[in-house]
């Protein structure tokens, strides 16, 4: 397979000669989303020829144009990781730009702090937003806020599957397992690009079919779809699904959210008929045993129907922030579980978030080894998942994310400014921006939209940033940053002063 | 044949011939018992003195543990001194010591209410005694006095001995038993490990069991020291003896409601901070400043960190707390901020508060400076100390490792070593600190869970699970500094907590691991052929 990493090259370049390719993908995309979120606008909103819809437009091909010209002038190179994470944050970066653009240009957010906010939980598959009534918003601003999620989704799923080289972390927690090359998932590019794009349209589209026949109208369909599947969140409504009240949709969406969640790879061996692989997929059925076992107790522990409990845990686990019933007034066990398990999120290799089954069942792994080495010192003990060896290395990798992830939540604890929040509304808040859940708890009441200070959108913007990109691939990016910043200062001589 | 009887010899002398069974765990449980027996008979001489009724209970007591203790320890022998045994022998003393430590408690009627049954009282006795030989402080006694109390419902041998098995727990009673046991030789040092607090048990003699007696000196002579410090400063000696106690231990039990705040004493609240911190710090350092040079503490790594971390955390609270006008100017927010960073960071539990919503009523803090004081409670004081929490060294290894992890997934091919300033922390011990924080991280979860499964509110759980392991004391919600445990949590909920006590206490290998060597001696279980 050619990836980015093995593209034949003729000369190694400056981390900074490999932008404008990265920067250019990020603008094109981000433009793309705005263009067709303006086309939207042009067919559903009533004011389709206002200035906004027609900024919307224009920011869209600008960002398509200057984007195209930047990746044509991009060189072939190798690429390694730090650079490969530079490049991906860049990306990124520019994508969330057009996007703080665009919602600014749209006039539907009060400041520009508020834009940022909106802009970088929709790049980062959040779901928290400042606005108190999306039923309010024009259709263009709330196509927007769930097709920039949707493309991140996809880029995500790239860097995941090895079709871009391992720009986020979460790399090494993909499961190993051989099978005929004619049933890879990734075998060249565009087989990879073919397969990793078709499943996650094939799930789109079941989903707005499915949406749609359990009630809701094509809009509404379309945006619950591209929220669900990319475990974005964003909804039509202040009460998210709860505002359709029907259980078929609650149950399409648990579904998808479900799906969402899952490995893709994993997926992907169970539609090649390699049921035996899926069926030994440690992280699969961690990730089932988690589903079943937090259902049961949302179902028993609460006050919620089958169909709402399927809600909340399939939307806390895969890290979506759906919600269609207000959890937040069952007992503390109940919230306690959810809480949990949007901390422990969605399966490696999806869309979702969070620390990853993957890693929890790693260092469950880890802690048994450990214990048992500790009875008896001179034993060599092997992680084993899925029955083949953990390499150490990548297990060192898992541990110390375990505790970068930690590190960040503390930290993002202790720098958010929250005063109208208790302790616990506060802690929540974080836990679902460093999953990207976007789900706050407080008060006994469950809600996606956030009124934060203009520091605790920034500290907020960054945690969504390091929870999405597994946090340090961003520390990497700023540290070579940094270093850049201290080279461009002027040298002391080292010579006699005259 | 004698190579066959030599090697049937056990390390304190015994030979096959000896009636003694061979046990190491009921050994070190029965000498443990013997060891709070002279405690016991203490109290109840100062419950005779104080004319309370419950003198003869606390000396039956102390009969009760003698003779059980002297039955254990001259009925068994020192046997297996692996590494499981080691665990599960300190593990299983702790465990019968404080829940037989309850007994004066049941036996006074100490946690008697109007409409609460036999058994909650028994697993109140057994809660309180958990919480003071874990010197966690955290309480259900709502029956303390307040000062001049003229007709107080606890006895002053009860009250004391409340205080006592703080500082029992505090050095640790196994170190106690290390210094008498000749016999364990090398594996001294594993017994004190498998209790010391922090990743490793500091070596200041040659033999362990000389690093113990050096170490119950000095905590002795810390003892003293501070209950003078405390009776110049305006205690009663009464007081002072009992807070000096607590102090030295980190323990946190008070002998009023109101703990420290009951004195409204700036300058009891200065000495009670300097002694916290005092005892929050590694003893080994104390004993080197004292013995060796003066400049141990600027060069410790670990408590230059807890120093740092002490005044920046009292210095943002203070200033949170000045900006909100959440208790009025900036002297009261220092005041309030400093003594209760000290109390957590050093894992006491004093409180400073004079009742209910007062400045120093922390659960009515806005979240920020709540956060810090939870951080802290996670954190607490330093290795080789009597403070509990997961410990500054671990912290900064953690962020250590951290920074290693991001070099690595940046260079993947990079050999990068965790360092402590220049030091290198060897991989053994890295690997130990990882584990300790893993199974931590595991036990604050799934506590969560099932406090919460049991009854208790959401803020209430976390934070009584994080402060049930490090032994803190107070928890934040209803359980605050000014509360008791009894309203906050349901009794089977307590019991979850009390066990959490006894594993941060132990550093959670221990309790842990303690089913490791009675399953394994169960599973040996079978018809030996006779050799002789």
């Amino acid at each position: 397979m050619r990836t980015l990493s093995t593209l034949p090259s003729k000369k190694r370049h400056g981390t900074l000669a490999l932008l404008p390719g990265p920067i250019g993908i990020g603008l094109a995309a981000g433009g793309v989303c705005a263009l067709a979120a303006g086309m939207v606008g042009l067919i559903l909103d009533p004011d389709r020829l206002s200035f906004d819809r027609i900024s919307e437009l224009v920011l869209g091909l600008a960002a398509i144009a200057i984007g195209i010209t930047l990746i044509r002038s991009q060189p072939e190179t190798v690429v390694n990781r730090a650079k490969a994470m530079a490049m991906f944050v860049a990306g990124w970066t520019a994508m969330t730009l057009v996007a703080v653009v665009v919602f600014l240009v749209a006039g539907e957010v009060e400041s520009p702090m508020d834009a940022v906010f909106e802009a970088v939980s929709a790049s980062t598959t959040t779901g928290f937003t400042t606005v108190a009534d999306p039923a309010e918003l024009s259709h263009s601003f709330r196509f927007l806020r769930v097709i920039l999620p949707w493309t991140t989704g996809l880029g995500v799923l790239m860097v995941a599957m090895g079709v871009l080289p391992a720009a986020i972390g979460g790399a090494e927690l993909l499961p190993k397992r051989r099978l005929g090359r004619e049933r890879q998932l990734v075998t060249t590019a565009p087989v990879a690009i073919r397969n990793i794009l078709g499943m996650y349209l094939v799930l789109t589209i079941s989903l707005v079919v499915g949406y749609a026949i359990a009630g809701m109208g094509a809009f509404d369909a379309l945006t619950y779809a591209l929220s669900t599947a990319s475990t974005a969140g964003f909804a039509n409504h202040a009460n998210s699904l709860g505002h359709f009240d029907s259980a078929a949709i609650e149950w399409v969406a648990s579904f998808g959210m479900a799906a969402a969640g899952g490995n893709l790879l994993v997926v992907w061996w169970g539609l090649r008929g390699r049921l035996e692989a899926v069926w030994r997929s440690t992280e699969l059925r961690l990730y089932v045993l988690l589903l079943i076992g937090g259902f049961a107790i949302v179902l028993l522990g609460g006050d919620l129907d089958a169909s709402d409990s399927a809600v909340a845990i399939t939307s806390m686990l895969s890290t979506t922030g759906l919600h269609s019933a207000n959890w937040g007034a069952s007992a503390s066990f109940v919230q306690a579980a959810l809480l949990v398990a949007t901390g422990i999120g969605a399966m490696s290799g999806s869309v979702g978030s969070g620390f990853r089954q993957a890693r929890v069942s790693r260092v469950a792994l880890e802690v048994r080894r450990a214990l048992r080495n500790l009875l008896d010192p001179h034993r060599i003990g092997v992680v084993r998942i899925d029955g083949e060896a953990v390499k150490e290395e990548s297990l060192d990798l898992t541990i110390g994310y375990l505790w970068m992830h930690g590190f960040t939540l503390a930290g993002l604890a202790l720098v958010m400014h929250t005063p109208e929040l208790d302790l616990v509304a506060s802690l929540s808040l974080v836990l679902s921006i460093v999953s990207n859940t976007g789900v706050l708890l407080s008060g006994g009441e469950i809600s996606n939209t956030v009124s934060l200070s203009g520091w605790s959108e920034i500290v907020g913007a960054v945690g969504m940033l390091l929870g999405r990109l597994s946090i340090y691939p961003v520390l990497i990016t700023a540290a070579g940053f940094g270093r850049w910043v201290s080279r461009l200062r002027p040298h002391r001589s080292i010579g006699a002063e005259v | 044949m004698l190579e066959r009887r030599a090697a049937r010899r056990t390390t304190d002398g015994f030979t096959e011939t000896s009636r003694r069974v061979p046990s190491t765990v009921a050994h070190i449980s029965g000498l443990a018992l013997l060891a709070i027996t002279p405690g016991l008979v203490v109290s109840a001489i100062v419950e005779f003195i104080g004319a309370g009724d419950a003198g003869w209970m606390i000396l039956a007591c102390a009969a009760i543990f003698g003779v059980l203790g002297a039955v254990l320890w001259r009925g068994t022998r020192l046997g297996d001194l692996a590494i499981r045994t080691i665990f599960a022998s300190v593990a299983w003393s702790w465990l019968l010591v404080s829940v037989l430590g309850s007994l004066p408690f049941i036996l006074a009627r100490t946690f008697e209410r109007e409409g609460v049954g036999r058994w909650i009282e028994v697993a109140d006795a057994i809660f309180e005694s958990v919480s003071g030989y874990t010197c966690t402080g955290s309480t259900v006694l709502t029956t303390l006095p307040d000062i001049g109390d003229p007709d107080p419902q606890v006895g002053h041998g009860i009250l004391f001995y409340r205080q006592l098995i703080q500082w029992y727990g505090g050095m640790g009673f196994v170190q106690l038993v290390v210094t008498v046991l000749p016999a364990l030789g090398s594996r001294a040092l594993g017994f004190m490990g498998a209790e010391a607090p922090g990743p490793t048990a500091d070596r200041l003699a040659p033999r362990a069991a000389d690093t113990a007696r050096i170490l119950w000196k000095l905590y002795i002579g810390g003892t003293i020291v501070m209950a003078v410090a405390f009776a110049l400063a305006g205690m009663g000696p009464w007081d002072a003896i009992n807070h000096s106690l607590a102090t030295a231990a980190t323990g946190g039990f008070s002998t009023y409601n109101d703990s420290i705040g009951e004195f409204d004493s700036v300058a009891i609240e200065v000495v009670a901070q300097a002694a916290m911190l005092f005892g929050g710090a590694n003893w080994a350092l104390h004993w080197l400043f004292l013995t060796k040079s003066r400049s141990v503490y600027s060069r410790d790594h670990e408590f230059r960190a807890y120093i740092a971390i002490y005044v920046v955390a009292t210095v943002a609270i203070a200033a949170r707390l000045t900006v909100g006008s959440e208790v009025g100017g900036f002297w009261s927010a220092l005041r309030v901020s400093s003594f209760n960073v000290a109390s957590l960071i050093s894992s006491t539990g004093f409180g400073n508060a004079q009742g209910t919503g007062t400045a120093g009523d922390f659960v009515l803090w806005s979240a920020t400076p709540l956060t810090v004081l939870l951080l802290l409670m996670v954190m607490g004081g330093m290795s080789g100390s009597t403070a509990g929490g997961t410990k500054v060294i671990r912290t900064r290894v953690l962020a250590a490792v951290s920074h290693r992890t991001v070099a690595v997934a940046r260079q993947p091919r990079a050999v990068v070593p965790v360092k402590l300033g220049r030091d290198v922390v060897p991989e053994g011990i890295v690997k130990r600190v990882s584990l300790f924080m893993m199974a931590y991280a595991a036990l604050v979860v799934g506590g969560f869970l099932v406090v919460t499964l049991l009854g208790g509110g959401l803020e209430e759980s976390l934070s009584g699970v994080i402060s049930a392991l490090g032994n803190m004391g107070p928890a934040l919600g209803d359980a605050g500094p000014t509360a008791t445990f009894l309203d906050a949590y349901p009794a089977p909920a307590r019991m979850v907590l009390a066990f959490l006590m006894l594993a941060g206490r132990l550093e959670l290998f221990a309790v842990l691991l303690m089913f490791a060597a009675p399953g394994r001696a169960l599973r040996k279980i079978r018809p030996h052929r006779r050799t002789f």
